[in-house]
């Protein structure tokens, strides 16, 4: 032990060693500061959704739910409660409401709170602990409005007399399903069988809601899966609410996606300083070898050492890694006041591991290299041969870059698909820069072009180039779809998203209601709504029963929400077909309906309206974002289909903040109308994208720091070669303002030149990611390429000034001593 | 601080030379120079070694001079505090009539602009080049005008590796690069050449042929030679012969 300890310490004296140790380092510390950021962020974003969810994990029925899932909760250690919600009636005097009454037990809700007043006037506080007593009912603002009943008032709701006592302006899980249409009550579960309104008959739904750790959810989600029934549904955080859904999902991958570009880039540093490790050691290696040692002897000596160095550089990556997110985190929580929860340790596994892999991976093959060399080859000056490179290659660095990438990623297709993208991208880089580098050295031995002869020594720096080119494209990559992204999610939900929905308009006030909404300067589109249910597909009856799943059961039960206009919804993606002309018929369909009951475009589908049946062609097929907070529509007809049919109207509008008497006066003088206000789910939605922004911007200071970083290890990697060539150019009289000025020129150009590819490439993989993996509109920047070119030639020439500036000194005298 | 009396009056007889040959033909002068380094020794301190006490030379136009001595006399210091790579202790050198000891590095360094060449042991071209772009470096640090290409080409064909040329030097054999070498020194016909053991690392054979064109090249261009080896068949066939041994350079009788 202690002469693998010396060994150690002496090798520790070669500088690769230390390079390498400190490239392993970054990497570990990258990998454990991105990690534990993302983690905190992903939990924080993660309690905002169960919030919204209701809980971690939700099963839902229309009928009862077995006792064993209770027991089952109670034996793994999860907390529930418990929810039936269904529609009755309300009356209050003579007065009468349809209402959705949410029956809830003791310990509701399991995330968050609900928030209210004792009066209508005064803005809700936090009711965190409290629940309507028995005998008591709580209810949204608007129930109070359409009864006109004071607080305290007495109502009915089935057999049982309740008081109606407390305003609740947000339920957490209200986002849930914010389109209801009737008023929420909140009554005591065990008030609910007096009411005597619960009967086998009745439609209701039965919901048990749980949280708990992440082992106990997982547990409880894999016993459930495999007790379910056809009517129930399990829903966790990754099927949750629909609203929230897309927002954290795309905040995830690029999170992902960020962590991921930050691995490869500290991996290009390994591969860099490995191979000078190797190029320092040929020489020991052969000496070792003359003197006898076996082979076997050499490679556990060395990857002993190196082993040893990772795990070091692993340990005090993750220790690092750890403050340095926390001091990140507070800085931006400082910034945009949200509450992270606390990091949890895998990362710090996950930065171990890495450091292992990566030392493993990418200096295996180099060592391996190395004792093939024979020691006669060595003392004869040639250099070591490259021929089981490739296969070395193959054999160890590729499955070493995939390794890493699926642990960052946590996902084999997304790992597979960005390594055979940066497979792809190495080979395009390094094909084009040789291209080009050789092309310039060409033509510099022409007269006129002789100020690109110090170009000719870049041929050198193809891997360089290569490697900035990789990490200025990560950067890049990252900066283009980080501002798309966030200007989407804003976008998304903009300061002037619609706030409330006004449904129920009746067809005659149509006209009037446009005048009203003019006169007040709301813009806004009406949308016709016509309620049918789906009997036939390609003239085939249809009915629930010959559905397995339960979404497609309820989608069938139910009556959908038809419409029929001329103009194609803005926030829509058309996926086929056409949409409607002038002479088109026939139906558009949002996609995942199509998906789940099994039509798509060309076939038929025949709708019961009012009695009458209707039947049309699908002859386009929409993807629809729920989350743009305007009225969607599963199925469109094309204009001036179903007018004839009996119809109200529905829209979405903007209520400023300063006016919020609008809605009551458009209430009085159109009685018919309901109006939802959406903005508690909007605050939501928008708290989310708070977050996201967040989480993009911290993980895109890491990548970026981790980019600079790299460039400075490759630069060190060429420091001894660029030492001897500037001190041949100096005993050649080149002086050292001539030298400053060829390290400025040649580092701007192939900064320039790795920025341009870079920006190419850019363009190229935000436009496909975008499209494919973040659900962003395709958009061509020509502007990268001219960006990434000025990017990489200041950042570039910059960091080569600063890290080769010491060599300019460099006595030229060290030639002799050879 | 003499030691031995013959190098005294070596020493003496050179100084009394000095003045005929400065007027035209003196390339080098060097009066009383002495260069210490510090050393690292076992005890981790550092400790003042002295390699040159004392050196007095004058080397002339168009002559070759061989500097030899054991390894770790001092010869390859020697010969690049001549070329001006490094500034002596103490004493002065004058390169082309220069103090060099009154210039900067970059001063110094435009002074060896294309009039003098190197030729290295281990042959310090630049890897990533070819033959042609090594001999190309020095007309282009010059910033001479013309056809470069064309006079690269002339002195790899001096040195038969015009068909070589547009090979990458790392493919070359060490016989083969240290001729590039050779040709990348005199493509800008300099004045003064320094060679470093300019056969160390070929073998006998090669180094005979390197040698060879060596010395015809410096006779073609009247270039004057500074010669630093340990190999002493080379040393007699310059015009002067010195032998380094402790810190002091003594004068030895050609035999031709």
């Amino acid at each position: 032990m202690s002469i693998y300890w010396q060994q150690w310490v002496r090798r520790w004296r070669l500088p690769e060693m230390r390079l390498l140790f400190l490239a392993l380092w970054i990497s570990a510390l990258a990998v454990a500061a991105v990690g534990f950021f993302t983690d905190r962020v992903e939990s924080a974003m993660e309690r905002q959704a169960s919030q919204v969810l209701g809980g971690d994990l939700v099963v839902s029925s229309a009928r009862p739910l077995p006792d064993d899932y209770r027991q089952l909760a109670a034996q793994l250690g999860a907390n529930m409660a418990e929810v039936i919600s269904f529609r009755s009636m309300l009356s209050y005097g003579e007065t009468t409401q349809l209402v959705q009454v949410k029956a809830v037990s003791s310990n509701y809700p399991l995330v968050g709170e609900l928030q209210g007043a004792k009066d209508l006037t005064a803005g809700g506080v936090s009711l965190k602990g409290q629940l309507p007593a028995s005998g008591q009912v709580w209810a949204e603002p608007r129930l109070f409005h359409s009864l006109q009943a004071p607080v305290n008032a007495t109502v009915v709701l089935g057999n049982s007399q309740f008081a109606l006592t407390t305003v609740v302006t947000k339920d957490p899980s209200q986002g849930v399903n914010f389109f209801q249409l009737a008023p929420q009550v909140i009554i005591p579960l065990a008030d609910l069988p007096a009411t005597g309104l619960l009967s086998p008959a009745s439609r209701a739904e039965f919901s048990l809601l749980f949280t708990g750790s992440d082992r106990v959810i997982r547990a409880l989600k894999a016993e459930l899966e495999t007790k379910l029934t056809p009517t129930e549904r399990i829903r966790s955080l990754q099927e949750g609410a629909q609203n929230v859904q897309q927002a954290l999902q795309r905040a995830g991958r690029f999170l992902g996606l960020a962590a991921l570009l930050s691995v490869v880039l500290a991996g290009a540093a390994i591969v860099l300083t490995s191979a000078s490790l190797v190029r320092h050691e040929t020489r020991t290696v052969a000496v070792l070898k003359a003197f006898g040692l076996a082979r076997r002897r050499i490679l556990v000596d060395y990857l002993g050492n190196l082993w040893l160095l990772a795990l070091i550089a692993g340990v005090l990556g993750a220790i690092v890694g750890f403050f340095l997110q926390a001091l990140l985190a507070q800085w931006l929580v400082q910034v945009v006041a949200i509450e992270l929860p606390a990091a949890s340790w895998t990362s710090a596994w996950v930065s171990l591991v890495t450091a292992l892999v990566m030392v493993t991976g990418f200096a295996l093959p180099a060592l391996l290299r190395l004792l093939d060399t024979s020691p006669m080859q060595i003392l004869q000056g040639s250099s070591p041969t490259q021929k089981t490179l490739a296969n070395l290659l193959i054999l160890s660095i590729l499955p070493a870059i995939f390794v890493l990438l699926w642990i960052q990623a946590r996902e084999l297709g997304l790992a597979a698909w960005v390594f055979f993208g940066l497979l792809a991208a190495i080979a395009l880089f390094w094909w084009i820069t040789k291209l080009v580098l050789n092309g310039l050295a060409r033509l510099s031995t022409r007269p006129a072009w002789q100020w690109l002869a110090l170009l000719r020594q870049s041929r050198r720096s193809l891997l360089l180039v290569v490697v900035f080119a990789m990490g200025l494209f990560t950067l890049l990559l990252l900066t283009a779809l980080r501002t798309d992204l966030i200007n989407r999610w804003q976008a998304s939900v903009p300061t002037d998203a619609p706030n409330y929905f006004l449904i129920n308009i009746q067809a005659n006030d149509q006209a009037k209601l446009e005048q009203f909404l003019q006169q007040n300067q709301l813009q806004t589109n009406l949308y016709p709504m016509i309620r049918g249910r789906l009997v036939e597909i390609n003239q085939q009856p249809v009915s629930p029963e010959d559905y397995p799943k339960a979404e497609a059961k309820r989608m069938l039960e139910r009556e959908f929400n038809l419409s029929s206009f001329a103009a194609f919804p803005e926030t829509n993606t058309l996926l086929a077909g056409k949409w409607f002309d002038a002479q088109t018929q026939g139906f558009s369909i949002e996609q995942g309906i199509g998906e789940t009951l099994g039509f798509k475009l060309g076939d038929s589908l025949t709708f019961d309206i009012a009695g009458q049946r209707f039947t049309e062609k699908i002859t386009s097929v929409r993807e629809v974002r729920w989350d743009s907070m305007q009225p969607n529509f599963f199925v469109i007809a094309a204009p001036g289909l179903l007018l004839d049919k009996p119809y109200t109207l529905i829209t979405s509008l903007h209520i400023p903040a300063n006016k919020p008497e609008l809605i009551p006066q458009m209430i009085r003088q159109f009685p018919s109308i309901t109006a939802i206000d959406t903005s508690a789910v909007l605050g939501q939605v928008r708290s989310l994208v708070e977050q996201a922004t967040l989480a993009v911007q911290g993980v895109f200071t890491f990548t970026l720091v981790t980019g600079l970083l790299v460039l400075w290890s490759a630069l060190q990697a060429q420091k001894p070669e660029r030492q001897r060539e500037l001190a041949i150019l100096k005993s050649l009289g080149a002086s050292s303002k001539l030298l400053r000025q060829r390290i400025w020129l040649e580092f701007a150009l192939l900064g320039g030149l790795a920025g341009a590819l870079a920006g190419g490439l850019t363009i190229l993989a935000a436009n496909l990611l975008g499209y494919y993996m973040f659900d962003l509109a395709v958009s061509f920047n020509p502007w990268f390429m001219l960006l990434g070119a000025l990017v990489g030639a200041v950042l570039v020439a910059s960091a080569a000034w600063l890290n080769l500036r010491s060599l300019l000194g460099v006595a030229p005298m060290v030639l002799l001593k050879a | 601080m003499c030691s031995s009396t013959d190098r005294c009056i070596v020493d003496t007889l050179f100084c009394q030379l000095v003045p005929d040959m400065t007027e035209t033909k003196t390339v080098i002068a060097v009066s009383h120079l002495q260069k210490q380094v510090l050393a690292a020794a076992a005890n981790k301190d550092k400790e003042t070694l002295s390699i040159l006490s004392d050196i007095n030379l004058t080397i002339v136009a168009g002559t070759s001079v061989a500097i030899t001595g054991a390894s770790g006399s001092g010869k390859s210091t020697l010969l690049g505090l001549l070329a001006g790579l490094d500034l002596p202790s103490a004493g002065q050198i004058a390169l082309f009539g220069q103090d060099l000891t009154q210039l900067s590095e970059d001063q110094r360094a435009a002074l060896r602009l294309g009039k003098v060449g190197f030729v290295f042991q281990s042959f310090h071209l630049l890897e990533h080049l070819t033959a042609l772009e090594n001999v190309l470096l020095p007309l282009e640090l010059g910033r001479n005008s013309g056809d470069l290409k064309q006079a690269a080409l002339a002195a790899l064909e001096q040195v038969g590796l015009s068909s070589r040329a547009q090979q990458l030097v790392t493919k070359l054999s060490g016989g083969e690069q240290q001729r590039v070498a050779l040709a990348r020194a005199f493509v800008t016909q300099p004045q003064l050449l320094f060679a470093d053991e300019p056969t160390g690392n070929l073998d006998r054979h090669t180094g005979q042929e390197v040698s060879a064109l060596l010395f015809r090249l410096q006779r073609d261009y009247q270039t004057t030679l500074v010669l630093v080896t340990h190999d002493e068949s080379l040393a007699a066939q310059c015009d002067y012969w010195y032998r380094l041994a402790e810190g002091r350079l003594q004068r030895q009788e050609q035999s031709a």
